[in-house]
């Protein structure tokens, strides 16, 4: 909710109107302003030229009456001077002698003959012509003293109705208001039109980019990369192009993975050669026994007892290894078993370095897992612990359900992961599989567990070697019963 | 008396110009030609030009002669002019005429609702609550002019009666040299009362309501003489003197001096005796007595 009130989270087709709408009513206020003051100018200075010759007219018309205090005559100069100045709207016009009582006023009955404006002193002190106007007032006002030389005989004091003024000022402010307030909605609105049109790209990519976060990333539709022209245009080619790469390396990383895989089974499968062609020697060699000495029945039974049990040897490890193989195009849940295969199809490589395994099965049945990724997975963590220990030394494989997790842990007495292996295995996924050494294997397997939404921390314990301990969440919780 | 002086240079010059020009127009600007003169005081409905033109129009072709209408702004400079035989006639006022009673001759008085009699009104504002004479006390008063009779001398002569004195009993007192400008300042509020001619309140009523809507009749004296037209006892010229005052008596037979007298809101004009100003000469001896 605050975040929507911090201007800066706004978006920009908001931002641009209301910018635009902004500096246009700072623009409107500061040109108002300047009219205003040009109009108020104009009617002060319009008004003060008529009010000077109304008082000039009047000046001259009561002059000589004031000096007489002829009331009349004074009243009478008053009206015809009001009804010729018709256009200056005079309100009220009162004139006094110098002592300040009204000889005649426009309006009597307010101002009567003698009544007392102001005193003397005020008269006197007065300056000879003064003028007050206000802008948006009712009411201008203006005093004339009349003096004779070096004699001041009266005061006409004139009010004038400046309503018609007022009006004028209202209307031409209003006019501003709405002109002013029209052409920023106007302006505002077009803001808004063109910044949402020049955002459309924009929303186009945004989009584009949101669904390739959430899912996979698409290319923009070629209608609407032809459409556009220009930086947009450019940017929508060079987007589809990222993508069509993105693709390429996705295909190419599946491929890598696969072959990784074949490159694993190949390893695997050159181990049970040899663990076939170990006993073959011995199986040809009884053979030539037979041939050579068959007649002799203590012969015969060594040689068939041996022929037998290297047979029996190399079926067991032919039908392992089928058992293993066999079930790899069904997809199915991990189970105990599958660590037995493991350790079985382990045996072999670790037989050939003299490294022993040593299992500990801490799970029973089936987890909600696939089975084939974490059998490749847990494959070849167990394959480079062989790869990397010593000979005669012990690699140890322990598999138990910890906290709704399939935790398995590898654990070898080699000179240490390096750094960078662990990096791939436990730091973030890295674009590309290769890296000077190798590292194909823990890249494939860092992508299955990856995938798998699980993860791996490397232990260097202080007795030497490495503990891998590779962490799978079982999504299937209904299966966690079985398991225990 | 310097406007007279300007007055009649300006006909010399004329002069020569009236040998060029047949006709009245041209006749009329000499000053001392065969052009009748003939004054006219406030008493009057002023600045009505169009009745001034027909009322000239008629004098000139009822009389026979040219006319020049004279007007000025106070009774005073009119009965000046009349009594220094500078006017062949003139419509002045009763007080200036008994006052000036031995300077002139009584021409014709003008009939007024068939009657050459008229009222003084002493008018107020329609709301005031004054209701007679003395609640007027401390006001400011409005007089017409200080040689009118309705306009000042019958109110003045009511305060002598009661022994008062206009600067004693109204705060202050000014003078319009105008009945109409009367009923202004008192409908405009200028003043709070005002001493008015009946004649022209009552015509000026009929003719602008709007000015007399504001004011209303306190006090209407007796019956009086109506402002008459005198000429000097001797007259500057017998003919014309009685080719005007034939015109004037005749004027209800002639068409447009029918026209002229519908503008006046006037029935006509009647040789009178110069008694009818008898009741004037008497308030202006009260006042000459209070002093």
């Amino acid at each position: 909710m605050l975040s929507r009130l911090n201007p800066r989270s706004w978006p920009i087709t908001v931002k641009v109107p209301l910018a635009v709408a902004v500096l246009m009513i700072l623009v409107a206020l500061l040109l108002s302003e300047r009219v205003l003051a040009g109009l108020t100018e104009t009617q002060a200075r319009h008004l003060r030229d008529l009010a000077q010759s109304y008082l000039d007219g009047l000046s001259s018309a009561v002059g000589p009456s004031i000096l007489r205090e002829d009331t009349w005559e004074v009243f009478d100069a008053i009206e015809r001077a009001q009804e010729l100045n018709k256009s200056l709207r005079p309100l009220e016009t009162i004139v006094t002698n110098a002592d300040g009582q009204v000889i005649a006023a426009s309006n009597p009955r307010r101002h009567p003959i003698g009544s007392p404006l102001g005193n003397r002193q005020q008269a006197l002190s007065s300056p000879d012509q003064s003028f007050s106007f206000e802008a948006g007032a009712d009411t201008a006002s203006a005093v004339r003293k009349l003096s004779y030389p070096g004699r001041t005989v009266g005061l006409i004091h004139a009010v004038f109705d400046t309503r018609h003024l007022a009006a004028e000022r209202r209307n031409v402010i209003l006019a501003l208001i709405t002109t002013n307030g029209a052409l920023t909605l106007l302006l505002a609105a077009a803001g808004w039109i063109l910044v949402a049109r020049m955002m459309r790209p924009v929303r186009v990519l945004t989009g584009h980019l949101g669904l390739a976060r959430d899912t996979s990333a698409m290319p923009i539709a070629s209608n609407i990369v032809a459409r556009q022209r220009g930086e947009f245009g450019r940017l929508f080619r060079a987007y589809n192009a990222l993508v069509h790469s993105m693709e390429e390396h996705d295909a190419l990383v599946k491929k890598l993975a696969e072959e990784e895989r074949l490159g694993s089974l190949g390893r695997l499968a050159s181990a049970l050669a040899h663990e076939i062609n170990n006993p073959l020697g011995g199986l040809f060699n009884a053979l030539a026994t037979l041939k050579s000495h068959g007649h002799l029945a203590y012969v015969r039974t060594n040689a068939i007892g041996l022929l037998d049990r290297g047979l029996l040897g190399i079926r067991d490890v032919v039908r392992t290894t089928l058992a293993v193989y066999r079930t790899e195009r069904i997809a199915r849940d991990f189970a105990a078993t599958d660590i037995n295969d493991l350790q079985l199809l382990i045996t072999p490589e670790a037989r050939r370095k003299s490294v022993t395994i040593v299992v500990a099965n801490g799970i029973h049945g089936t987890i909600g897992l696939s089975s084939t990724p974490v059998r490749q997975a847990i494959l070849n963590l167990l394959l480079n612990a062989v790869a990397a220990s010593p000979d005669g030394a012990e690699v140890v494989l322990s598999a138990e359900i910890r906290d709704g997790a399939l935790s398995i842990m590898v654990a070898d007495r080699g000179p240490g992961l390096p750094e960078f292996a662990a990096e791939i295995l436990c730091g973030s996924l890295p674009a590309a599989p290769w890296r000077d050494g190798g590292g194909l294997g823990l890249w494939t397997t860092r992508r299955v567990i990856t995938e798998l939404g699980g993860h791996i921390d490397v232990e260097r314990p202080p007795s030497g070697g490495t503990v891998l301990h590779l962490i799978l969440p079982v999504k299937r919780a209904e299966e966690l019963p079985h398991v225990a | 008396m310097g406007g007279s002086q300007e007055f009649d240079r300006r006909s010399l010059l004329g002069g020569a110009g009236a040998l060029l020009f047949a006709g009245a127009s041209s006749a009329k600007d000499l000053g001392l030609g065969p052009s009748i003169h003939f004054g006219l005081t406030p008493v009057f409905l002023t600045n009505d030009l169009e009745l001034l033109g027909r009322l000239e129009g008629y004098l000139e072709r009822s009389a026979g002669f040219p006319v020049t209408l004279v007007t000025r702004r106070t009774y005073q400079e009119i009965t000046a002019l009349l009594t220094s035989r500078q006017l062949d006639a003139a419509w002045i006022c009763g007080y200036p005429f008994v006052a000036h009673r031995e300077e002139l001759r009584l021409v014709a008085v003008p009939l007024w609702r068939g009657k050459p009699l008229y009222q003084s009104y002493i008018i107020v504002d329609q709301d005031r609550k004054a209701e007679n004479f003395t609640d007027l006390r401390g006001d400011i008063h409005a007089f017409s002019d200080p040689d009118s009779n309705s306009g000042f001398l019958v109110t003045r002569t009511l305060m002598a009666e009661q022994g008062l004195r206009p600067e004693n009993f109204f705060s202050r007192f000014f003078f319009t040299y105008g009945h109409r400008n009367v009923i202004r300042a008192v409908a405009s509020g200028l003043a709070g009362s005002g001493s008015v001619d009946g004649y022209v309140y009552d015509v000026v009523a009929g003719i602008e309501p709007n000015l007399t809507k504001g004011t209303r009749i306190l006090r209407r004296s007796e019956l009086l003489g109506f402002p008459p037209i005198a000429a000097p006892r001797s007259p500057i010229d017998e003919s014309r003197l009685s080719a005007l005052t034939r015109a004037l008596l005749t004027i209800s037979t002639d068409p447009d001096g029918r026209a002229v007298l519908d503008m006046l809101r006037l029935d006509g004009f009647m040789a009178e005796d110069p008694t009818l100003f008898d009741t004037i000469a008497a308030k202006a001896a009260l006042v000459g007595q209070a002093g």
